[in-house]
């Protein structure tokens, strides 16, 4: 089980807690068994498997038998009993039941045989659980409904895959053993418990049988495992809790899957093995439930030589926690001037200019970080900056609303950032909002969800919007059929889809104005059902609504409430997501328990704390920005795929296309043209790229370097491509800055400063630093050939600057 | 990272193990991307009607309707007996045997942007999934040739082009207007004064300054920019790529046969980029948006169109390059049978027509009919779904293959199915 020597266990006084799982254990009856996990904890609060170890008695062997070498209990006869375990003098009883049912089980269809097809695959999304089937052998994915996959193998094309006289001859048994050739591969052999399962539901009349009880849940252990060196395993055990009250052990019937292989391989039968190091999930499926482990994979425990690491809040323990747990080292601190360049960006979206930074630099308080962040946050840039998110956010979009009431909808939504007021309050004035949307701004917030030329509001469109960006479900998938990933089903997604039903939009003639209303009756129809669908709350209750009321102010009571367990997580979330590019659930809108965060006690806090602080993103920004974790540098030689999912340093990433735009104008002295509505009319100078209510309007270079149409849910093109190379390089937008005559160069020239005087200006403005010697030299070097190439003093220093603003140092943040 | 679907791809899972945990930072791997592309000896020209024809108009027309629903443009006979198609379309009209029209193309989305989204991928958008059109898909699937970018869009792009949950490295690469007296591709070419030599010189201190920040020198980031900008400079100073989108260089008659228009020009551009190794070439054709003044609009567009579809017809055909090349012609939608006040037609996707040529297609054929307003099939209708099936067909990709947007499985086309016919 445990690969001897991997690591020296502790000894006897060093164990601080010893546990056996599963708990709750009530086997059905005689006959039955349930696999196990002993875990001990050491002293420094290492989790430890012990199961080989550990001595595991029955105090009623008659009754429960404990089979320690294959870690079973097995039902002997009822009764209650305590099982007691035992280490190094340490020890503790759990009580187990053995109930009084009969141990002759009949192969029950939807219990059995579904989990035989999930377990082996056969009803996965890549197999027979696509949706178009498998060579015209269709399930449903993962089991979702079994009585259609009881009528496929019984009774499609003719019963071909079951032989009730000769069971054994059933195309269902020869296919998956490879009597018959199976595109699916060899699955079972005729010796196996799998086989014997389907050949006795065979022999037994092939009945669906949907009696008896049900499963309800699933739960996998241990639910969390740090794996120390490569090749070490653990057994898993899963255990089924039963409708009826009993367990079911289902450790050799789910399927085990490994959320990144590269970390962890699974086996049929449980055993979790390290591939490599990392952190991943373990899901085990069967019949529609999953349950998932936390399994992380380090080449040694931390040793005396990790540093301990100062920390600033509460962000920086809980980081530097889970780093040291994973063994994995911090960055190193930012310096003050990468902080600088990097908070102004982040915080206010544009650069610091020369003369902040020198007072910044200067400031020898040792807060003054602190400090930087305050001012930074009660600035204009701040609300301009996040102004530009909530955009994206609420998808502040022209194509829905042509455009007329954008204006409008950005401009309430300033007032909200500058004044920090209340998310909650915010969310719920646009969830309940109705009206002309020029007269109440929040009803734009229901443009995305409708087809303007088909006058129609979507409740299909409006569903996935507001679960993704306030409970960050991804439940779409749901629409059409049950969620692959996630216990939704349609009945979700219908279900909340209802509180949107009586939602109706009047259109104006003439112009495109809209006016939001809520009619007196409405119901969302279920696709397959037919019937009216009562509104229910995600993963949550139907509550019970009067006719008079708008179910959107139950939907919005439900959804801002402390007691959901999604609103802040996810808020926070992608609030965290913003500064680190990785959220702490990644990624940051896809909540699932197959998705599980890499750091939950992290998330957990950071929305306790935006609780506590009214929901407001001021105290959030603040903590984010001041912890250790937000000012580590950027590595060197690049993050591994685990330093980046736990933090060990900043990630790089490209400027957004507003903050480039504006920090080129800032770096250059010259203004950019913004287009705006009307022939030949354009925003006044000095505007920023921020403010602009055109996001989908001609600019090519916001549209080149991502800024969004926003007319679909899709996060923001971030990465690199040769559009933005090209235009960066060729196009017209650094072409009119670099040449106009009164930029940045020509206006130093003309004050009669020198080469170097100037190259260290730009390097100031662009980097926020001075040049190197080297660096100096580099130019140095370059402005004279360009003389010696004929190129005038004037030009060779507008190439220098094109050059400047090309480098990744310039279009990073870092 | 979960990487499923057997049938979805031909690289190893190691591969995609190390694509996952780059896509994971959020980047595209120009590099391993490209070389993943598996070529094809086939390519594709479409010319997009924005807007939307009117199928009464072009390739439908209906004499014998109502005078509030019939062209004012009449019938004419066509190469292939028993044909018809409109007045406007005089160069075509001897064409027919060369390429295959389908009347009764039933589409179902009538705002501009959703419809001409559905058109150019073969797949309804949906709220929050795009499908990429089929440029990007071609992009994807074959990669780059000759160090061209593998999908441009003529004159400008539109958001039909784009490449949706590929995400933008297959966006198309857009050339300006090849009409334009002073044409040159955006970004492509040097800004004036400047010399490539001048250019060499600054990029040259762009290196040396990129080489002395040595701070996160390894991160992907910096990698994927660095490729981009290699890339970028590559195609700016490569002869190749100058003299593929040097109009300039063909012959003034064969220019003029085109048309001294956009499309016309661009239909030529178009066939001279796929013959230097672009995979798929577009011609978005604007101006079909028809609300007012339908009659006189269209006397202006549709000969344009008509000289330059015949001629790229003609010209691919006397290249030997017809077999190789699939040639479309589509729109957002059809137009509403019924002339309004303003003497337009408004949007109409109940019935479309759109025009299919090489790659195989039976020249000549005629594919279902429309009742005798033209306002929907009574015979084969033919959904948007099944033109994408066709598309994919036509050029060889796997249609059902199904591609990961992030972790969801998507079929590149789940519902359609290929118009057999045009190959019978």
């Amino acid at each position: 089980m445990l690969a001897a020597g991997a690591f020296a266990g502790p000894t006897a006084s060093q164990w601080k807690q010893l546990r056996l799982e599963p708990e709750h254990v009530a086997l059905a009856g005689p006959g039955a068994s349930q696999h196990f996990v002993v875990t001990g904890v050491d002293a420094s609060g290492n989790e430890v498997d012990v199961t080989g170890r550990a001595s595991v008695t029955s105090s009623d062997p008659e009754s429960l038998a404990v089979d320690s070498a294959r870690a079973v209990l097995l039902g002997k006869s009822p009764g209650k009993v305590q099982v007691r375990v035992a280490l190094d003098g340490i020890s503790k009883r759990i009580p187990v039941e053995v109930r009084p049912g009969s141990s002759d089980l009949r192969v029950s269809f939807s219990r059995d045989i579904a989990s035989i097809l999930t377990q082996k695959g056969c009803n996965g999304s890549g197999c027979h659980g696509s949706p178009a089937g498998q060579n015209g052998f269709k399930l449903s994915l993962y089991g979702d409904d079994l009585a259609a996959d009881h009528g496929m193998i019984l009774h499609e094309h003719n019963g071909r895959r079951v032989n009730l006289n000769t069971p054994a001859d059933s195309l269902i048994l020869k296919k998956p053993t490879f009597a018959i050739a199976h595109g699916g591969g060899h699955l079972m052999t005729p010796d196996s418990e799998q086989y014997k399962t389907i050949l006795q539901w065979l022999e037994q009349g092939a009945d669906f049988d949907d009696s008896g009880a049900q499963l309800t849940k699933l739960e996998i252990y241990p639910s969390r495992r740090i794996l120390v060196g490569r090749g070490h395993e653990q057994r898993m055990a899963v255990l089924g809790r039963l409708s009826d009250g009993s367990t079911r052990d289902m450790t050799s019937e789910v399927r085990f899957v490994s959320g990144d292989e590269t970390v962890v391989e699974t086996d049929a039968d449980g055993t979790v093995r390290a591939a490599g190091s990392g952190l991943t999930t373990v899901m085990a499926r069967a019949m529609g439930k999953v349950a998932t482990a936390s399994i992380g994979v380090i080449d040694a425990r931390p040793g005396e030589d990790y540093p301990k690491m100062a920390t600033n809040n509460f962000i920086d323990d809980l980081v530097f926690a889970k780093l040291r747990e994973m063994n994995e080292r911090p960055a190193a601190l930012t310096t003050d001037r990468e902080f600088a360049r990097r908070v102004y960006l982040d915080a206010v979206g544009m650069l610091p200019t020369p003369e902040q930074l020198r007072v910044f630099l200067n400031d020898s308080r040792p807060d003054k970080r602190a400090r930087l962040i305050d001012e930074l946050l009660e600035s204009e840039d701040y609300t301009r900056h996040w102004l530009v998110k909530f955009e994206d956010w609420f998808r502040n979009n022209q194509l829905h609303s042509q455009g007329r009431s954008m204006g409008v909808f950005k401009d309430w939504m300033r007032g909200w950032i500058t004044d920090d007021r209340p998310y909650d309050e915010l969310v719920r004035r646009l969830l309940t909002s109705t009206g002309d949307t020029m007269i109440n701004p929040a009803a734009n917030f229901w443009h995305p969800s409708t087809d303007f030329m088909l006058k129609e509001f979507s409740v299909i469109k409006v569903t996935p919007s507001v679960t993704r960006l306030f409970l960050g479900v991804r439940v779409e998938c749901a629409e059409c059929h049950n969620h692959p990933l996630e216990n939704f089903t349609q009945d979700d997604f219908y279900g909340f889809a209802a509180f949107f039903s009586r939602v109706g939009v009047k259109h104006g003639y003439g112009e495109y104005r809209r006016t939001w209303y809520l009619k007196d009756e409405g119901e969302v129809e279920h696709p397959i059902t037919k019937n009216p669908v009562a509104p229910k709350f995600l993963a949550g209750k139907q509550p019970e609504i009067p006719e008079d009321t708008d179910r959107r102010e139950v939907l919005a009571d439900w959804i801002v409430s402390p007691e959901n367990p999604f609103f802040a997580r996810a808020t926070v979330n992608r609030v965290w997501h913003e500064y680190f590019q990785t959220g702490i659930v990644e990624p940051f809108d896809d909540f699932r328990s197959t998705n599980a965060p890499s750091n939950p006690e992290l998330l957990d806090r950071l929305a306790e704390h935006f609780v506590e602080n009214g929901y407001r993103f001021k105290p959030l920004h603040r903590l984010i920005l001041n912890s250790r974790t937000y000012q580590l540098k950027s590595e060197k030689s690049g993050q591994t795929p685990l330093e980046r999912m736990l933090f060990a340093s900043f990630t790089p990433r490209q400027l957004p296309s507003e903050v480039l735009l504006d920090t080129i104008v800032q770096t250059t002295g010259v203004d950019h043209v913004f287009l705006a509505r009307g022939p030949l009319q354009t925003y006044p100078e000095g505007t920023s790229a921020k403010d602009i209510y055109l996001p989908d309007g001609p600019d090519y270079f916001l549209m080149t370097f991502g800024t969004p149409r926003r007319d679909i849910i899709k996060d923001r093109a971030k990465s690199p491509t040769l559009a933005k190379s090209l235009h960066m390089m060729n196009g017209k937008t650094l072409r009119e800055k670099i040449e106009a005559r009164d930029n940045l160069v020509g206006k130093l020239i003309g004050a009669g400063s020198s080469d170097a005087e100037i190259v260290a200006e730009v390097y100031e403005r662009a980097y926020s630093r001075p040049p190197t010697e080297r660096e100096q030299e580099t130019v140095a070097r370059f402005l004279l050939d360009e003389e010696s190439a004929g190129r005038g003093r004037r030009r060779a220093l507008e190439n220098f600057l094109w050059a400047v603003l090309n480098t990744k140092e310039f279009q990073l943040n870092y | 990272m979960r990487i499923k679907s057997r049938r979805s791809t031909t690289w190893s899972r190691r591969d995609f193990m190390k694509v996952g945990s780059l896509a994971f930072a959020g980047l595209d791997l120009p590099k391993l991307l490209a070389s993943s592309g598996r070529g094809s000896e086939m390519s594709c020209i479409v010319i997009f009607q924005l807007g939307g024809a009117s199928q009464l108009d072009t390739f439908d027309p209906k004499p014998d309707a109502p005078s509030d629903i019939r062209s004012s443009f009449k019938p004419i006979p066509t190469k292939v007996p028993g044909t018809q198609i409109t007045e406007l379309l005089p160069r075509t009209a001897k064409l027919t045997d060369k390429f295959a029209i389908v009347r009764s193309l039933h589409a179902v989305e009538a705002i501009h942007e959703r419809a001409r989204q559905h058109m150019f991928s073969g797949t309804r958008p949906r709220n929050e999934l795009l499908h990429p059109s089929l440029g990007s898909v071609i992009a994807n699937e074959w990669g780059s040739k000759n160090g061209l970018p593998p999908f441009v869009a003529i004159p400008e792009s539109d958001l039909s082009a784009e490449a949706g949950f590929l995400g933008p490295t297959y966006d198309p690469f857009v050339s300006g207007d090849p009409n334009a007296k002073t044409f040159s591709v955006r970004d492509l070419t040097l800004p004036s004064g400047i010399t490539l030599d001048e250019a060499g010189a600054r990029t040259r201190l762009l290196s040396a300054l990129d080489s002395q920040f040595k701070q996160i020198e390894e991160s992907p980031i910096v990698q994927s920019m660095d490729e981009f900008y290699r890339k970028a400079f590559d195609l700016i100073s490569s002869p190749a790529a100058k003299k593929a989108f040097d109009i300039g260089a063909e012959p003034e008659k064969l220019r003029d046969k085109y048309g001294r228009t956009t499309v016309g020009q661009g239909a030529l551009l178009a066939r001279r980029l796929i013959e230097a190794g672009v995979r798929l070439a577009t011609v978005f054709h604007n101006r079909y948006d028809t609300h007012v003044r339908n009659e006189p609009t269209s006397k202006e567009i549709i000969p344009a169109f008509d000289q330059a579809f015949s001629a790229l017809l003609e010209d691919l055909e006397e290249r030997g390059r017809l077999d190789t090349t699939l040639v479309l012609v589509i729109g957002d939608f059809g137009r509403t049978p019924k002339i309004n006040f303003s003497g337009g037609r408004d949007h109409w996707p109940r019935a479309c027509s759109i025009a299919l040529a090489g790659a195989g297609i039976q020249g000549g054929a005629l594919i279902g009919s429309t009742d005798a307003h033209a306002s929907d099939p009574i015979d084969r209708p033919v959904t948007v779904e099944d033109v994408g099936a066709t598309m994919y067909k036509a050029l060889g990709i796997d249609a059902k293959k199904i591609y990961m947007a992030g972790d969801r499985p998507v079929a590149l086309n789940k519902e359609g199915e290929p118009i057999e016919e045009l190959w019978s």
